[in-house]
Formats: C-alpha cells, sequence, structure tokens
C-alpha cells in the first residue's frame, strides 16, 4: 500500500536517480513491501510520484516476475521445472511438492494464504536441482525432508511475527 | 556533414555518412531489405531479425596492422560467421554486404517460420489483408506455412478494443514493438506498452481511456501485420458489408480539419468513403495523420445533409429549385444595395472564397466581408505577408542548429501535425522556448519553458528584443543590409529590459536574457505564436521586430507563423476575405468595411447578409440577435446548423470529397484536392458554383466552368499566387524526391504524391527593405485574481466532427477546469458546478480538476457546445478576468 510513509521514503531515494523514471523499481519495492502483490492504487500512485503513466508502470511489472498484480500467499515458492531441472527429477519433486500443499497441479495459494506454488522456468541454479526460489531465498540440492522443514520454519516465523506485532 | 564511409552492398559501391546503419545505405541504391520491427521515423530496437545480411569487413593482419591484400592487391573480406541484422549494423569502411546471399534467404524463411509458429494464418478475414509487410514478405521468402505443431498463440484473445478507436488482435501481433516507439517517440504519449516477456508479451493500454492518444490511429499504418486495425473500416465490425482494401479507389485530397493541410488518400468504394490513409508529404504530415482527420468524414455521408435549396416561408422551410432561390437572392442582394454583408468560413476553398470576395467587391460593391467568424479570435496575421517562414521551410528536418520560439499556443490541441513536426524537431537537437500562461504538453520536451501572466507575452518580446540589442546580438549584416529605425527602436526598448519586464511577466529577468540568447544564436529560427499570446498590432509589431533584428526571415527554415484556427484561415486572408485588404494584402482602395464583429452586433444596420459555410450562431451564441434582426439571410452550408435555421433562404453545397479545390496552410503551403465522391444529390452545389452563379443574377458575366478555371484567374489577378497553375499544384514530386520519401509500409501508393506550392515572402526578395516599429503596448493585462482563458481544442464542438459517431466520446463537454488550490480555497471537488462571471457575462459549468494549472487560471476551451466561453469573452484576447463562486 502506498502511504505517506513510502512516499517518503521514495522523495529521500528520489535524488539518488538521474530521472525520476529511473527510480521506478525501487518505488515499486516500496510499494509492493506491505502485502506482497501490487493493486490497481498501488500502480496509480507510484505512477503519479514519478511522472509516468500507469501503462508505463504495468510494463515494468510485467517484465519482472518479482512483481506481482493479484494477491499471493506470504510466501511465493517458485519451483523451478525447466528441462535441467527436471532431468533432475524437479517435475516430480513439484507434482509432490503441490499435493502436500493441498494445491492442484498448475499450483496456487494455499487456504491459510501461507504459500503460494509457482512453476518456473530456470532460476539459475541448474546444477544444484531440485531448486526453488521463496521470497527472495534460494533453497537448492532439495529433499522432501528439507522441503517440509523449510516450510514448517516459515510457518512458525509468521506466526510469531504476528504474536509480536501489536 | 559527418564523414563519408564508402562500402559495397551487392558489388554496388555506396557513400554514406559514418554511423548509417545498412539498411539505409542499401535503401539509398534501391536494395530493399525486409523489415518488420525496423522503421525510418523510429529508433532502431533490432528485435525482429527478418533483416538478417551477409556482412564482410577488410582483413587485418594482427601482427602488421595492415590490410590483407589478395594476389591482385585487393583487400580480402572476411565474412562474419553469423549473419547480421542489416536495420541496426553501422556501416564501415570497406565493408561488403551480401544482401540476398543464400544464407540470408535461410535465415529469413527461417525467420518467417518461426513469426508464423503462432500467428494465424486469417488473412481472408483480416482488414491488413492485401497491405500486409508479413504477408507479402511470406510470399517472398517464406514456406507458407510453419512446420511447428506449437500454436499457443491461437488462443490468444483477438479483437481487444484499444479505446474507441483501435482494436488489438494479440494473436496476430508479432511483438514488433513499431506502435510503442510511435506513441512514446512522436506522438509523446505514453499510453502503450508491452506487458510480460516473451512468449506471454502483449501490447497493452492501462491508461484511462484506454490508448488515450489523438495519433493513435497511425498505429494501425506501421503495425506490419493485422496486429492494430482501425475499428472505423474493420470489415467485419461495422454494419456495413465489408470491403477490401484493394476494391478501394485512392483519391488525393487534404484534410479540412488540419492548418496545417494534412495530405490524405480517401479510399472510396461505390461511391462512399471507407478509409482515409495519410498521403506522404514530408513537407507537411511526413506520414502522419490525426485521428481527428482519419476519422472525421463521416460528415460526407450523413444523412442530415442539406440536399436542396429552402425558401422560408412563413416561419417554414419549403423545398425550391435553385431557379427560385437564385432569383429571390438577386431581389433581395439588389434591394439591400449597400447593406449587405458576408461572412465566408475559413473552411471554404481558395477558389470560393477568392469568388466570394469577388462578387462583394465587385458586384455588390462592398468591403463588408469577413471570415474571422469567433469573435475573439479575430487574429488579424498579415506578418505572414512579409516575414512568414521561407520558401522550403521543413520543420520536419529542423535540427541542432536551430530554434524554435512558440509563444502562446498549445499545439497539440490547435495545430496538431505541427505538434509532432515540432517534437521531432527537438528530438533531432532544436531548442524549443516554449512560452505560454500554462502547462502545455510541449513542456515536456522544452529545453526552455517561460510560463508568462496572460496579457504580458509582448512585454516578454520586448524583452528579449531589448537583450539581443543590448548584448549585440543582433544580425548585423542584416540589419545594416535590409533594415531601418534600429537606432530608434533601441531607445524604445529601453523602458523594456528583461529587469523591466520580470515583473509584469512573471520570469525572472536572466531566463528572459538566456531565451534571447538562445534564439538570436541559433543559425536557423522560427516563431510560432498563437491566441494565448493577445492579439494586437503591439504583439504582432514586437514578433515582427524581433524576427528581423535575428535576421530570421526570408530564408529556409527562418520566419515567423501565426498558427491560425482553420484549414484555410491562411488562403481566407491571402485571398482578401477581409474588410480592410483586397487579395494579396493589398489595401482597400476605398472605403474599409465592416467586419464580422461589427457585423454580428445587434445594431448593424445590414439588410441582407450571404453567410457560407459558418456557423456564426452555433460558434457565438450570443451573434444570434444580429442574424434575427436581418431582413434577408442566406446561408448555404452543408447542414441544417445554428445558423441555417435563421436564414431565409439555405443552399445546399457540396463536402470537400465532393468536388476540388485547393486549401493554403499555414505555412503559405497551396495544395489541391481531388473529388472522390459525388454528393448525395446532384442539387448539391459546390460553393464557387454557387457564388458564380449568385453573381450571374446579379448581371455579371463570370464564366468560371470549374475550379480550375477559377485558380487560372487567380495566378492571374492574384500577384502572391502567381505560381498556383493547376499544373504546377498537381505535379507529383520526383522521382528521385520520391525514393528519399520511401518509407516501408503503412501508405497508400496508388494516389499522387504532391508536395504542394508556397508563395514567397516579401522578406525573400533580397532587395526588399523594412522599417521596424514599435507600438508600445497597451495594458491587456486581465484585473483580476482568476484568469479566463479559452483556447481551441481539437475536439471541440464543431458540426462536422459531431456527425463522426466513432468519435461521438472524445468530444470536450464544456468544464471550467481548476488547480487543485483553487478548487481547495473555493471547497469544491469533482461534480460540482462554479458560476463563472466576467464583465460581459456569466456562466455556470461543472468542474475539472487539474494539478498542472497554475492558480490563477481557469480553462474553458472555446467552441463548446452552448458557446459557454464565448459568452464570458469580450474584445479581441481568448482570455479575460473572472469571478468564481461555488
Ligand atoms: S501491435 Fe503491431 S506494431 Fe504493435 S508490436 Fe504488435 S505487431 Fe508491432
Ligand atoms: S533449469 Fe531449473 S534452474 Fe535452470
Ligand atoms: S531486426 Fe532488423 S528489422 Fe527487425
Amino acid at each position: 500500500m502506498w502511504s505517506e510513509k513510502e512516499q517518503r521514503e521514495l522523495e529521500k531515494m528520489l535524488p539518488q536517480y538521474n530521472t525520476k523514471r529511473s527510480a521506478v523499481l525501487s518505488a515499486l519495492y516500496l510499494a509492493q513491501q506491505e502485502k506482497n502483490w501490487l493493486d490497481d492504487d498501488d500502480i496509480k500512485a507510484v505512477a503519479d510520484a514519478l511522472d509516468l503513466t500507469v501503462t508505463d508502470v504495468h510494463s515494468v511489472i510485467g517484465f519482472y516476475t518479482l512483481f506481482r498484480k493479484e494477491p499471493t500467499g506470504k510466501y511465493i515458492i517458485q519451483f523451478c521445472t525447466d528441462l535441467p531441472c527436471a532431468l533432475r527429477g524437479a517435475t516430480k519433486f513439484y507434482h509432490e511438492l503441490a499435493e502436500q500443499l493441498g494445491l492442484p497441479p498448475e499450483g496456487g495459494t494455499t487456504d491459510d494464504n501461507m504459500f503460494t506454488l509457482e512453476e518456473v522456468v530456470c532460476i539459475a541454479a541448474c546444477n544444484n536441482a531440485p531448486c526453488c526460489q521463496i521470497n527472495l531465498d534460494y533453497h537448492e540440492n532439495l529433499t522432501h525432508e528439507e522441503m517440509s522443514n523449510i516450510l514448517s520454519k516459515l510457518r512458525a516465523k509468521s506466526e510469531k511475527e504476528s504474536t509480536t506485532q501489536p | 556533414m559527418s564523414d563519408l564511409v564508402t562500402l559495397k552492398i551487392d558489388g554496388i559501391e555506396v557513400s554514406v555518412p559514418a554511423g548509417t546503419m545498412i539498411i539505409e545505405a542499401a535503401n539509398k541504391i534501391g536494395r530493399e531489405i525486409p523489415v518488420f520491427c525496423y522503421h525510418s521515423k523510429l529508433s532502431t530496437v533490432g528485435v525482429c531479425r527478418v533483416c538478417l545480411v551477409k556482412v564482410g569487413t577488410p582483413g587485418f593482419d594482427r601482427a602488421t596492422r595492415q590490410p590483407i591484400l589478395d594476389v591482385a592487391g585487393n583487400p580480402v573480406i572476411r565474412f562474419f560467421p553469423k549473419p547480421m541484422p542489416a536495420c541496426s549494423t553501422p556501416v564501415s569502411a570497406g565493408m561488403e554486404v551480401i544482401t540476398e546471399s543464400k544464407e540470408s534467404l535461410a535465415d529469413r524463411q527461417a525467420i518467417l517460420e518461426f513469426l508464423l509458429t503462432s500467428h494465424p494464418l486469417d488473412c481472408p478475414v483480416c482488414d491488413k489483408g492485401g497491405e500486409c509487410p508479413l504477408q507479402d514478405l511470406t510470399y517472398a521468402h517464406g514456406r507458407g506455412e510453419s512446420r511447428f505443431e506449437y500454436q499457443r498463440k491461437h488462443t490468444s484473445p483477438k479483437k481487444i478494443p484499444l479505446g474507441d478507436l483501435i482494436v488489438l488482435d494479440t494473436e496476430r501481433c508479432i511483438i514488433c514493438t513499431r506502435c510503442i516507439r510511435f506513441q512514446d517517440e512522436i506522438a509523446g504519449d505514453h499510453v502503450l506498452a508491452i506487458e510480460n516477456r516473451g512468449r506471454d508479451a502483449k501490447v497493452v493500454s492501462y491508461t484511462e481511456p484506454k490508448f488515450d492518444s489523438k495519433y493513435s490511429g497511425n498505429t494501425t499504418d506501421i503495425c506490419p501485420v493485422g496486429a492494430l486495425t482501425s475499428r472505423d473500416f474493420r470489415f467485419k465490425d461495422m454494419n456495413k458489408p465489408g470491403v477490401r482494401i484493394w476494391e478501394l479507389t485512392n483519391v488525393p485530397s487534404i484534410s479540412n480539419y488540419c492548418n496545417m493541410g494534412s495530405n490524405l488518400v480517401l479510399g472510396t468504394h461505390v461511391g462512399e468513403i471507407r478509409r482515409v490513409m495519410p498521403r506522404q508529404n514530408e513537407l507537411v504530415n511526413e506520414i502522419w495523420l490525426t485521428n481527428k482527420t482519419r476519422f472525421g468524414h463521416h460528415f460526407h455521408s450523413s444523412s442530415h445533409r442539406l440536399t436542396a435549396p429552402l425558401i422560408k416561408e412563413n416561419g417554414k422551410f419549403k423545398q425550391a429549385t435553385w431557379e427560385d432561390a437564385l432569383s429571390l437572392i438577386a431581389t433581395k442582394f439588389h434591394e439591400a444595395g449597400e447593406h449587405i454583408g458576408g461572412i465566408a468560413g475559413p473552411h471554404l476553398s481558395n477558389e470560393d472564397l477568392y469568388l466570394f470576395q469577388k462578387l462583394f467587391r465587385e458586384v455588390l460593391n462592398s468591403n463588408n466581408i469577413d471570415h474571422r467568424i469567433c469573435l475573439n479570435s479575430a487574429i488579424d496575421d498579415d506578418l505572414a505577408y512579409e516575414i512568414g517562414v521561407g520558401i522550403g521551410t521543413d520543420i520536419g528536418q529542423l535540427a541542432e542548429n536551430s530554434a524554435i520560439f512558440l509563444l502562446g499556443s498549445d499545439l497539440d490541441e490547435e495545430a496538431s501535425m505541427l505538434y509532432l513536426r515540432v517534437r521531432g524537431a527537438v528530438r533531432r537537437g532544436c531548442h524549443l522556448i516554449n512560452a505560454n500562461g500554462r502547462y502545455t504538453k510541449l513542456d515536456t520536451v522544452a529545453n526552455t519553458k517561460l510560463r508568462y501572466n496572460y496579457g504580458s507575452a509582448v512585454h516578454l518580446v520586448l524583452g528579449m528584443t531589448a537583450t539581443i540589442l543590448d548584448e549585440g546580438l543582433e544580425d548585423k549584416n542584416f540589419v545594416y543590409a535590409r533594415l531601418e529605425g534600429i537606432d530608434k527602436l533601441k531607445t524604445k526598448l529601453q523602458a523594456y529590459t528583461p529587469e523591466k519586464v520580470a515583473d509584469i511577466t512573471g520570469i525572472d529577468a536572466d531566463i528572459i536574457r538566456q531565451a534571447a540568447r538562445d534564439f538570436a544564436k541559433a543559425e536557423n529560427g522560427i516563431i510560432l505564436y498563437g491566441a494565448e499570446a493577445g492579439n494586437d498590432t503591439a504583439l504582432h509589431a514586437s514578433i515582427r521586430n524581433l524576427a528581423l533584428i535575428t535576421g530570421h526571415v526570408g530564408k529556409k527554415d527562418n520566419g515567423v507563423t501565426a498558427i491560425l484556427p482553420h484549414c484555410n484561415s491562411r488562403g481566407a486572408a491571402d485571398l482578401g476575405v477581409i474588410p480592410h485588404r483586397l487579395p494579396g494584402y493589398h489595401p482597400v482602395a476605398d472605403e474599409i468595411g465592416m467586419s464580422a464583429k461589427e457585423m454580428l452586433q445587434p445594431n448593424h444596420g445590414l439588410q441582407a447578409m450571404y453567410i457560407v459555410a459558418a456557423d456564426i450562431v452555433g460558434e457565438v451564441v450570443t451573434c444570434k440577435s444580429a442574424i434575427e434582426t436581418t431582413d434577408f439571410v442566406v446561408v448555404q452550408d452543408l447542414f441544417m446548423t445554428e445558423t441555417a435555421k435563421l436564414a431565409d433562404v439555405v443552399l445546399p453545397a457540396k463536402a470537400i470529397a465532393e468536388r476540388d479545390g485547393s486549401y493554403t496552410n499555414l505555412e503559405r503551403r497551396v495544395q489541391v484536392y481531388d473529388p472522390a465522391i459525388l454528393s448525395p444529390t446532384p442539387t448539391c452545389w459546390a460553393d464557387w458554383h454557387i457564388i458564380t452563379a449568385i453573381a450571374g443574377r446579379l448581371g455579371a458575366e463570370w464564366t468560371h466552368a470549374s475550379a480550375d478555371g477559377v485558380m487560372q484567374e487567380i495566378t492571374e489577378q492574384v500577384s502572391l499566387y502567381k505560381h498556383m497553375s493547376f499544373e504546377n499544384l498537381t505535379k507529383p514530386i520526383s522521382l528521385e524526391r520520391k525514393r528519399q520519401h520511401y518509407i516501408y509500409s503503412g501508405m497508400s501508393f496508388t494516389a499522387d504524391v504532391r508536395e504542394g506550392v508556397q508563395w514567397a515572402t516579401r522578406a525573400e526578395n533580397q532587395a526588399s527593405f523594412f522599417e521596424l516599429k514599435f507600438i508600445e503596448p497597451e495594458n491587456d493585462m486581465p484585473q483580476s485574481d482568476i484568469i479566463l482563458v479559452a483556447p481551441r481544442v481539437a475536439y471541440d464542438g464543431g458540426m462536422l466532427i459531431s456527425q463522426a459517431e466513432i468519435l461521438a466520446n472524445l468530444i470536450q463537454q464544456p468544464k471550467a477546469t481548476l488547480s487543485p488550490s483553487v478548487a481547495q480555497r473555493l471547497s469544491l471537488s469533482k461534480g460540482d458546478t462554479v458560476q463563472l462571471t466576467s464583465s460581459v457575462g456569466s456562466v455556470a459549468l461543472p468542474i475539472a480538476i487539474d494539478g498542472k494549472l497554475p492558480d490563477n487560471v481557469v480553462l474553458t476551451p472555446r467552441n463548446l457546445a452552448g458557446s459557454v466561453a464565448e459568452q464570458l469573452l469580450d474584445g479581441h484576447n481568448i482570455f479575460i478576468g473572472v469571478k468564481i463562486v461555488h
């Protein structure tokens, strides 16, 4: 969400950029921080703050897979099933993971809004397949056991965060 | 000129400036290399790869750094192992290019096959069919279909409306980005973009309203496939049977909406206009058209057209014969004697306007004629005669050594085609000084933005002139050889130094000084001035002095241009449809006649009025009583306008596409248009024909049988127009020029390409002298905290454009636009209504808020429904002090 806080932070950053337009990635990152995705208001706010048209901002969002325009779970699991990974069993792994999370084969978001699972094409960690990226962190040479560990750690982390929050 | 580089293309030697891309060098010698993404008017991106060619450069011995020579002593050419894109590979000395090597032909075939992996072969239902580069290249080089079974795109959505005018077929798009580059680079409306990557990439517009640009139609021309098509022509969308493009007859014409005189092609089919396409004229519209011109042609086929003469009897119109109508007119005009006045609209052709003034001056013996309908747009521009832009001026080529001083005009709205060209000039490095009282779209690219207080533009010009004289930046040779009165001017300008005008203009003295230097030092300088600068003799004199002392007159790419409102405003002034001047800017010998403004005052004392192609009441509702109180009014038009309703006789005229004629554009270029279709009934007559018939009834023995015949007489009678013979005006451009013009796709080639003819200004005569004139500015500053500004907009309430249903949503509704802080001060929010009151009138208007507007301005365009702005304006300016109450 774009609030005064984001606006202030952006204004602080702007002098580092040659043109306002160059700040678009940082601005989008700010806008996405809170709820992990961008709604129309966020996009409009970024466009207005940087003197861009919303069409331009959409085009940037569409180019980068880390920006999202639909609600997602708190953690986004981007699981590679491209050829090199597939050769090391990634496709099978992915399908099993989907089943574990109670999701259909094409992925989606768990009922508790905790995880979003996505099949992606090459995250440049082919040598350590199966691999995935969860939000900004990489997890490589995965086994199912490890994966369950990671997921429960994340669940615990999220719980802790929500209880410590006022 | 940058250094020339010599290379060989297909064995032919060619020299081109360093930095040229292979494709342009090849084009120069007539070798066509296929392209999709490349377009010579746009930046190069090199994304489609269809232009691959075999390229080699002379081999060098690494050790000796000497070229390797063969036994015969010729350099050995080392060909690159991979093909190179011709559109984005710059030439180098000694390079050899083979455009149709076995490898490149195979590459082309492969690229086409890749493109067709998921491009539907739906040519039988595609509007591009017949002029589609993909179709043509596939025909020339391709397999005709793809061996791939991967047809993912065939499920992509078709017929996505991008706004009201353009339809996108994502399935057909090959992501060449031409449309996006056009919008970003040429139009400056960033409303299209590519979203996503790879196979998911698609063209999108999220802007509201979608694809919001006055120039969007051009993307349908340059799209190399049938992905972008216009809703106006899409044969499957419209409710009438479709027509394939090869069934169209293409007739050259000129835009009746464009004051630059955009060249166009009317594509007709069984007597109906089915589409309008640009006709290339690099000196006028290049290859572009505005949407207004492209989609505004529907008035021709409107069911509301007048089809027979009408005579009012007991308050009701009755159909009459031409015979009866003309006899009645002759009798009444005769009776009125000298108490007659005439107003002719600036949409008429030169031929009509010339005969109109001839009828009044020679047959009716009256100088009561005018073309300046809208009271407040009464720019009387005669600077063009002396110092209009030089012959051959081409803003489309202006670059680093040039400066444009744009004063008081929002070109995007008022002269859209000029906007595109000025924007292009700035992109090529031309220095733009944009001075206005408010933000206008060219501010986004202007090098210098000057924001003056309304009414003070003349002081800004004087301040700049004073700076130039003070710093000795005037063109000394020109001043010495051609000017008189420089010392007197210097003395007068002492009261107008930048410091002294800073206060009144609201612009910092140093900034004024810098602008003056930039303009004076440029090798070429053009001044464009519009109605927001004001409209009085002091302003015109100051502009004249600035152009003269800098020597920016009388030669190509130098001079002044008034932003006149209509397609033939220039012609109307040239041909003397004005009370004080005869054709060719000669002052009238006898008494000066009444101006439109005087004729439209309630007590004008006229008994008869002849109004041709001018909806006076529609434009300025307050003129109604002046017409009502005239005994006998003849209105000649296409439609039963508000003015026609008040007439005693209404005469049906032919529309532009139904006849021939000529227009003179802002830059004094005379251009002819051809007849393309028949009028709704044979009882519609061309305006010049009607005027001739009336003159005949009044005893004149005119023998004009065609518009060309009238033009012939003009060439003999008006020395300015002596070169405007039919032969000169219709001369197709030379083949050599045509080759320079040739631009891939998006064109209708079958119609004649002409350039038109400009008349020479006085300054072009090297023996002409000029006297510098200083006129003390009156204090024209509106005395009020808030100033109403009423500029012209592209989508106004004009009768002709209102007939185009497809543009209906774009027509502006009257509103008062305010800055956010004014809105806040008056606690106004969206949807509220305010009462605007000036010294002459008061109107209520819904508001809109625009963050870019200065706090002392309220904007209400002119010529909208109900002519609200006109009710508030007085005098000759388009701005006036107002009060706003909630
Ligand atoms: S719509 Fe046409 S012009 Fe635009 S990217 Fe697609 S193919 Fe190119
Ligand atoms: S293919 Fe899976 S990370 Fe590269
Ligand atoms: S890559 Fe050269 S034309 Fe597209």
